[in-house]
C-alpha cells in the first residue's frame, strides 16, 4: 500500500474513476469505495445498497453514499450478479470512513464479463498516478 | 412526488443555477443534490475561490488560525464528488424570468447564457463605507474575502498603530486580533456603547470594560469624521482628536447584493433584502434566494427581519435547495443568534434586547444576574452574566443576553429552544437543568435570571 498526500491506495486492487474499487476473489468480485472518496464525503451516515440477486452494469449507479454535507452515486466498477450484500455498513455506515479497503467493502458480485472489463480499470500503478492527479486539481 | 412529475413531464434532468458558491450557494447545491440525484446544478462566484467561511477571517489575523488556507470548508474535489458545475470569478450579469436563463461573464469576457428550470440567488451582502473624506485612502480596509484579510495581514506586519470604525461583531473581532497581533488599537463607534445590534447598553458597557482592561481603546458616540494623510492613511479624526493609524479597517455594516434581483424584478422587502416565503420562494415563480441577501420572518416579532449570519445562510440555503430541486421544505424564521468570542470573553444573544424590544412597541421586564460556570468553590469557576427579556403580558421568554467565561454558547442555544417554543418565564424558572461542581452551579444561571423576571412582573 502506498499514501498518495495522506490517502491510502493499496495494491492488488482495481480502480474505477468514479471511486469505487474491486478485488477479484476466486473468480468473484468484492467491491467498496475508495479512501479518497470517502474523505471527500467526510461522515457518513446513510448507505444505500440492492439486494443480492439484483445485477450490476459497468459505469453504471447501483446505490447510493450520503454524508452530512454530500451525497455520491455508487457506480459499478465491474458488471455482475450480486451475491452478498454487506449489512455491516448499512448498520454502520461509518464503517466506510474507518475502513474503506477491508470492513467497509460494500458487495460481493459474480462478474459477468470479468476479463474484458478489468481493462477498463486502473492497476495500482495507475491509480496512484490518478491520484496523483486529483492531489493536484486540489 | 414532484420530483417524478417533473422527470415524466421534462424527461430531461432539472436545471439548477445558482448565483452564489459561498455560505448559502454551497449549501443549497449541496441540498439540491441530495434531492435530486439527476439535476444539472451550476453554481457561479465572481470570487476566486468558493466554499470559504469569512466568519474566520478575524481569527487567522488573530493568530489561532494558522493559514487563511485552513478556511475553505469546500475544496474543489467537494464540487468534483457532488458534481456540481462550479464557475469562478464569473459574474451574473441579468436574469430572464420569462425565458428562464441568466446572463453570465467570466473574468476573460465571455459570456454565456444559462437555462433554468429552478434558479437560486445568494448574491450576499457587501462591506457598506460611509462617505467619510478619504475614505479611498491606501491602508484602508474592509474585512468582507479571503483577499480583504491577505491584505490587512500583510499591513499589519509593518503597523505600530490601528483603528477600526464601527464597534459591530465584525468590528470587535478584528480590533481584538490587531491588539492580539502588538498594535497600538482603537475603535470608534458612533452610537453609544459598543455591539449595538446585540446587546443593551448595561451589558455591552460590562463588555467595553473587559475589552478596555485587555488593552483596546473604545471611543463611543463618535464615529470617523476624517482619514487623515497623504496617499496613505496615517491617522482617524474622531470628534476633534487625531488617533494614529497606519492602518484602519472600516466595519460599519453590510448591504445586500439585490441589484440583479431588482432589476429582474424581483420584489425586494422592507429590509431591502429579497422577499420570500417560507420556501425561500421569491416573488418569480422558480426563483429562490437564500443567505445575506434574503429576508426572514423574526419569530417574535413576526416581521422581516435580516440577520446576515452564517447560520441563517446555510438554513435558508438547504430549504431553498431542497425545493428548488423539487422537493419540499420550509424555513420558520429567525431568533438572531448570535455569539462571538473577544479575547477570552464569550458574549452571545438570542431574540429580542429590551432597546429592539421597545421599538417593535413591546413592553417588557427583565431579569439579570451574575453568577459562575462551575460550582463556587471548584478551581478555574469563570464569572457569567445572564440577562433573560421577558413580554409582560404573556410572560414569555422573548430574549436573552449573556457574557461569561466560558459556556456561553449551549446556554444561548437554550434559549433559544425556549423562546422558539415560546416558553413562559415561570416554565423557564421550573426547568430540570444539570449540575455537577467542574461543569456548573447548583443553581442553573438562566433559572436564577429567570427568578428575578418573574418578580418584576
Amino acid at each position: 500500500m502506498v499514501k498518495v498526500d495522506d490517502y491510502e491506495v493499496p495494491e492488488g486492487l482495481y480502480y474505477h474513476e468514479e471511486y469505487g474499487w474491486a478485488r477479484i476473489e476466486d473468480g468473484k468480485a468484492r467491491i467498496g469505495i475508495t479512501d479518497y472518496a470517502q474523505r471527500q464525503l467526510r461522515e457518513i451516515v446513510f448507505v444505500e445498497l440492492p439486494s443480492a440477486g439484483d445485477t450490476l452494469k459497468q459505469n453504471e449507479p447501483f446505490g447510493t453514499v450520503e454524508s452530512v454535507k454530500a451525497v455520491s452515486d455508487l457506480v459499478a466498477p465491474l458488471s455482475g450478479t450480486i451475491e452478498e450484500v454487506s449489512e455491516e455498513v448499512q448498520n454502520k455506515p461509518e464503517t466506510l470512513n474507518e475502513d474503506p479497503y477491508d470492513k467497509g467493502w460494500l458487495l460481493i458480485i459474480s462478474p459477468s464479463n470479468l476479463d474484458e472489463e478489468l481493462k477498463a480499470l486502473m492497476d495500482f500503478e495507475k491509480a496512484v498516478e490518478w491520484h496523483k492527479k486529483l492531489m493536484k486539481e486540489g | 412526488m414532484a420530483q417524478e412529475a417533473h422527470e415524466g413531464r421534462l424527461k430531461v434532468p432539472r436545471k439548477i443555477v445558482i448565483i452564489g458558491a459561498h455560505a448559502a450557494g454551497v449549501d443549497a447545491a449541496s441540498a439540491a443534490r441530495k434531492t435530486d440525484r439527476k439535476a444539472e446544478i451550476s453554481l457561479m462566484t465572481k470570487q476566486k475561490r468558493p466554499g470559504y467561511s469569512p466568519c474566520g477571517i478575524p481569527y487567522v489575523l488573530g493568530g489561532q488560525i494558522p493559514s487563511f488556507d485552513d478556511l475553505v470548508v469546500f475544496p474543489p474535489s467537494y464540487f468534483r464528488t457532488m458534481k456540481l458545475d462550479l464557475r469562478l470569478e464569473t459574474t451574473a450579469t441579468s436574469i430572464n424570468t420569462e425565458a428562464k436563463t441568466v446572463e453570465i461573464e467570466d473574468k476573460k469576457g465571455k459570456k454565456e447564457t444559462l437555462e433554468y428550470d429552478s434558479l437560486i440567488l445568494a448574491t450576499g451582502a457587501y462591506p457598506f463605507v460611509p462617505p467619510i473624506k478619504g475614505r479611498e485612502k491606501q491602508g484602508v480596509y474592509v474585512v468582507r474575502t479571503i483577499e480583504d484579510g491577505q491584505r490587512i495581514d500583510e499591513a499589519l506586519k509593518t503597523a505600530e498603530s490601528a483603528a477600526v470604525i464601527g464597534a459591530g461583531v465584525i468590528g470587535l473581532e478584528t480590533a481584538v486580533a490587531f491588539v492580539e497581533r502588538g498594535v497600538k488599537t482603537t475603535v470608534a463607534e458612533l452610537l453609544p456603547y459598543v455591539l449595538p445590534a446585540m446587546l443593551d447598553k448595561d451589558m455591552a458597557d460590562m463588555v467595553q470594560g473587559m475589552l478596555e482592561k485587555k488593552g483596546l481603546r473604545i471611543i463611543v458616540g463618535h464615529g470617523a469624521d476624517e482619514f487623515l494623510g497623504k496617499d496613505k492613511v496615517t491617522g482617524v479624526s474622531v470628534a476633534g482628536e487625531t488617533i494614529p493609524a497606519d492602518l484602519v479597517v472600516v466595519a460599519t455594516g453590510v448591504r445586500t447584493n439585490v441589484e440583479l434581483a431588482k432589476n429582474a424584478g424581483i420584489a425586494l422587502g422592507e429590509t431591502r433584502a429579497i422577499k420570500v416565503n417560507m420556501r425561500m420562494e421569491t416573488s418569480v415563480k422558480d426563483v429562490y434566494a437564500a443567505g445575506d441577501c434574503a429576508e426572514s420572518v423574526h419569530m417574535v416579532t413576526q416581521r422581516p427581519a435580516l440577520p446576515q449570519l452564517g447560520t441563517t445562510a446555510v438554513k435558508q440555503a438547504k430549504v431553498a435547495g431542497i425545493n428548488a430541486a423539487g422537493g419540499y421544505a420550509v424555513f420558520p424564521g429567525v431568533l438572531g443568534s448570535a455569539v462571538t468570542k473577544l479575547f477570552d470573553i464569550e458574549i452571545g444573544v438570542v431574540g429580542l434586547n429590551e432597546f429592539f424590544a421597545g421599538r417593535a412597541g413591546i413592553e417588557t421586564v427583565a431579569g439579570t444576574i451574575s453568577s459562575k460556570t462551575k460550582a463556587d468553590y471548584y478551581p478555574g469557576a469563570l464569572p457569567i452574566r445572564i440577562k433573560i427579556v421577558v413580554e409582560k403580558e404573556s410572560e414569555r421568554v422573548i430574549g436573552g443576553q449573556i457574557i461569561g467565561g466560558e459556556a456561553v454558547t449551549q446556554r444561548v442555544n437554550a434559549l433559544s429552544f425556549a423562546i422558539q417554543k415560546q416558553m413562559t418565564v415561570r416554565e423557564l424558572a421550573k426547568a430540570d437543568t444539570a449540575y455537577a461542581p467542574p461543569l456548573n452551579e447548583t443553581w442553573e444561571p438562566m433559572i436564577l435570571a429567570a427568578e428575578i423576571a418573574i418578580r418584576r412582573l
